[in-house]
């Protein structure tokens, strides 16, 4: 019996030998095709994930096919990050990349590691066009490991997005003015809380809304919700990156000064009590109900139609404006710190060695052309989109094919790979708008603009600084939301007891490890 | 005549004893039917509440004002059904729903026709090599294969961007084959071995004999494989590379993940309808054919699968 199952599990184990050998051959495939064409397989996150994907009949794949002898075969990736991680190491493994991907930087720079993605120095002056419109400095210090830039990276969302807002019919029913320090905030925060703002008779409101919004890169821990009150005293952000304070924010003394304040916006009772509890659409559902009356949100989940409708709808005499961050006690003010993200889109080493790297650059190049650019952005003229007097794309009377109806916009599924958050973009994505109840006049690239004229702290950077291993990250959040619950008493002992035990588990190594990381790669102010 | 009418008089004496038994619980009976009264009142309000408010939120208007929990006792003629509107009227939650129904058909089947003989055949007792078979099937059991080697097999034998890829990987579960095989060894070796007798060949056994008096377990493993494949996400989101052969759960997840980026762009799949109502929605409908198929195959799961086999 023994030697029967030995003799089973070695032919088991042969035939996995077989099978995993035979991956390398199953991928490989001619370069150019009979027709002459060049395949170029890319997967590509799709502008709209719940929508389909791009339709069998795009005009763009005749063009490329025709025009410049490029056959493409698209795929999307999955719609989460972590998700395409997988997708994107599972292929590695299978050494089946596909000739054009795109990969988040961590993945990346295993990727280059194990030797299966392109270096990319030489292609961006293929790419003259592209390469003016996307391909700055930080995009290619972005995609640069060892020396080497090993990727695309086009800009991401838009920076400094995101403003303080605050109603100002609670205001005028109070008869109060906008705050503008810390102080002022607290007292206007306490009416709104108190003195019944909206006029309903009821207790049932409250001066600040937050949820806990928080990483291990950028934002830290209690989180973007609270960078106007953490700016007040200079440490919004998780790292610091000017020279005289380089390292983790929660080092310096006026972090512990922010905690204080805001454990007092919660004992007072001003800041809504579900803050800790909230997700993100909880807290947008509760601004829309006229929860609290002091936010930090993004311009168009405040601004754009289907966004705003819902308030409209509640609240038709309801108004919030865009307001300055409060000064603190030493002067400091800011709506947040930020940070500029990129989409990386790399070339597998595969695709380089059989020649396809000029293609694809060419491909890249095509894109960023007129053609490509209003093509992948917005579809067919006519057919998914009419320029107005401006020349910005408008859906017009195009009905469900208009690039944001339910069957134009699956045309429009690459525009990510195009848009660099030109104003052509930015006036087409964020139209003007008569709201349906109030008619009030909105637009979300005003509210933008209004936002991205406050004064944010630059951490350009925090996107590749080291993160801490998952107790450390643990421990930190765990630790300050005890101290804003209560669950902790926040006093100078028991603060310095916390950051003591941070040390102690790792907190020391890797503030010290992001400011080794800072100073070898430029990131200090 | 003597042996029968003793048995009536047993019947006679012991009837109403258990008819006291039955009428007259004692206290401790009453206080343990209580305990259990209460625990499945507690277990029916642990899962409807989630599902009632599932469904609530998934009627809830866009312009509704109210706390959460006042939300899930909207009245029905303030509900909106825009959130079903948009959903069903997007195509690629046909398309997805379509692929979910073939990997399902074709996913059950598939696993039914490779799990049967194999329980078949490591229940039989004379089989040579039974037990180093048992080890074999045990092995991948104990030892997870891994996603790397499986995605480099299911690469080589030419399976990717394949619906059968999202099923074939797990149509054989070690577990239920445990299972069959324990259902089979149950069945009385008098039945097949008079089958044996009259001709039939392990085949014709398996199938005239066997499965007759195994719709039973045929069920209730064919449950357990569709509900597998019905929520199976990852092996579609690793396998399937064509966006028009995602399932279900794939577009789940968009719809779960997107519902929460729309708030930063213009365009959504869903026009204006409520995002909240659409991931409920979403999630409601998903489960509908679970839902559906789940009682006419219970009853299998209480059945006496035995009953009746070895009378005559």
């Amino acid at each position: 019996m023994k030697k029967l199952i030995s003799i089973l599990l070695v032919a088991l184990l042969s035939c996995a030998f077989v099978f995993a050998n035979g991956g390398s051959e199953a991928t490989s495939g001619p370069v150019t095709n009979a027709d002459g064409t060049v395949t170029i397989e890319l997967w590509y996150g799709a502008a709209i994930t719940e929508a389909g994907p791009i339709p069998d009949d795009w005009i763009g794949y005749d063009i490329l096919r025709e025009e410049h002898g490029i056959d493409l075969r698209l795929s999307v990736l999955p719609s989460n990050e972590s998700d395409q991680d997988v997708r994107i190491q599972a292929a590695a493994a299978g050494n089946s990349l596909p000739d054009l991907f795109m990969v988040s930087r961590p993945v990346l720079t295993r990727l280059v590691d194990q030797g299966l993605v392109a270096p990319v120095d030489d292609y961006y002056q293929l790419m003259p066009n592209r390469t003016a419109q996307q391909y700055d400095a930080d995009s290619i210090a972005m995609t640069t490991i060892d020396g080497h830039s090993y990727g695309f990276a086009s800009p991401g969302s838009v920076a400094k997005n995101e403003g303080l807002l605050i109603r100002k019919d609670w205001l005028d029913n109070l008869g109060l003015e906008v705050p503008t320090n810390l102080d002022e905030l607290m007292d206007v925060m306490r009416a709104f809380t108190y003195d019944d703002p909206d006029g309903n008779g009821k207790n049932d409101t409250w001066g600040y809304g937050a949820y806990v919004e928080s990483d291990a890169t950028l934002k830290g821990y209690p989180g973007a919700r609270l960078f106007p009150i953490l700016g007040a005293f200079g440490v919004d952000g998780l790292w610091c990156f000017e020279e005289e304070n380089l390292g983790l924010n929660v080092y310096k003394p006026a972090f512990y000064d922010a905690m204080v304040y805001i454990r007092q916006m919660c004992t007072e009772g001003v800041m809504d009590p579900n803050w800790l509890t909230y997700k993100k659409d909880d807290f947008r559902a509760a601004w829309k109900q006229g929860k609290f009356g002091i936010m930090k949100e993004q311009n168009a989940a405040y601004a754009a139609e289907a966004n705003y409708a819902p308030f409209d709808a509640n609240f038709p005499d309801g108004e919030w404006i865009v307001i300055d961050p409060p000064t603190g006690p030493e002067g400091y003010a800011s709506v947040g710190a930020y940070d500029q993200n990129y989409r990386i889109y790399a070339m597998s080493q595969d695709a380089a060695d059989e020649g396809k790297a000029e293609k694809i650059c060419e491909l890249l190049e095509w894109m960023s052309s007129d053609e490509g650019y209003f093509l992948c952005g917005w579809g067919q003229e006519g057919v998914n989109y009419v320029l107005d007097d401006n020349g910005v794309p408008v859906s017009g009377d195009l009905g469900d094919n208009a690039f944001s109806g339910p069957d134009g916009q699956v045309y429009t599924q690459l525009r990510n790979m195009v848009f660099y958050n030109s104003d052509t973009e930015l006036a087409s994505r964020y139209p003007t708008y008569t709201t349906a109840v109030s008619g009030k006049t909105m637009s979300a690239l005003t509210t933008l603009r209004e936002m991205q004229s406050k004064y944010w702290t630059p951490a350009i950077g925090s996107g590749q600084m080291p993160t801490p291993n998952a107790d450390v990250q643990r421990y930190y959040e765990q630790s300050l939301a005890e101290f804003l619950s209560g669950q902790r008493a926040l006093t100078p002992e028991n603060w310095q007891a916390f950051l003591d035990q941070f040390n102690a588990i790792g907190g020391a190594a890797w503030n010290q490890q992001g400011i080794d990381y800072a100073r070898e790669n430029g990131l200090v102010r | 005549m003597a042996e029968t009418a003793k048995v009536k008089k047993q019947k006679v004496h012991l009837k109403p004893q258990m008819q006291n038994k039955a009428v007259r619980p004692t206290r401790a009976d009453r206080i343990f039917q209580i305990c259990v009264d209460v625990f499945m009142v507690v277990m029916l309000i642990i899962i409807l509440v989630p599902l009632w408010s599932t469904v609530t939120l998934s009627f809830r208007p866009n312009t509704y004002i109210g706390s959460y929990l006042e939300g899930m006792f909207l009245p029905p003629w303030d509900w909106s059904i825009d959130a079903y509107k948009a959903l069903l009227g997007n195509n690629g939650f046909l398309m997805a729903f379509s692929n979910s129904i073939k990997i399902l058909i074709g996913g059950v089947i598939c696993a039914l026709i490779l799990t049967i003989p194999l329980a078949y055949v490591m229940s039989v007792k004379s089989l040579p090599g039974r037990k180093a078979l048992t080890t074999i099937v045990l092995i991948p059991y104990i030892f997870d294969v891994g996603m790397i080697p499986a995605y480099l097999l299911v690469q080589n034998i030419g399976l990717m961007n394949h619906l059968a890829a999202v099923f074939l990987p797990g149509a054989i579960s070690t577990y239920n084959v445990i299972i069959m095989r324990q259902f089979f060894d149950g069945i009385p070796g008098e039945l097949k071995e008079s089958a044996r007798i009259d001709g039939c060949s392990e085949v014709q056994i398996l199938m005239r004999i066997v499965m007759p008096l195994s719709k039973a377990i045929v069920m209730t493993i064919g449950l357990y494989y569709g509900v597998s494949f019905w929520n199976n996400f990852f092996n579609a989101m690793l396998y399937i590379q064509d966006s028009n052969l995602n399932p279900l759960p794939i577009l789940l997840r968009n719809i779960l993940m997107a519902a929460g980026m729309n708030e930063y762009v213009e365009v959504s799949a869903f026009g204006n309808a409520p995002i909240e109502a659409i991931k409920a929605a979403s999630v409601f409908m998903s489960a509908i054919p679970m839902v559906i198929a789940y009682p006419f195959i219970q009853k299998y799961f209480t059945k006496g699968t035995m009953v009746g086999a070895v009378k005559g």
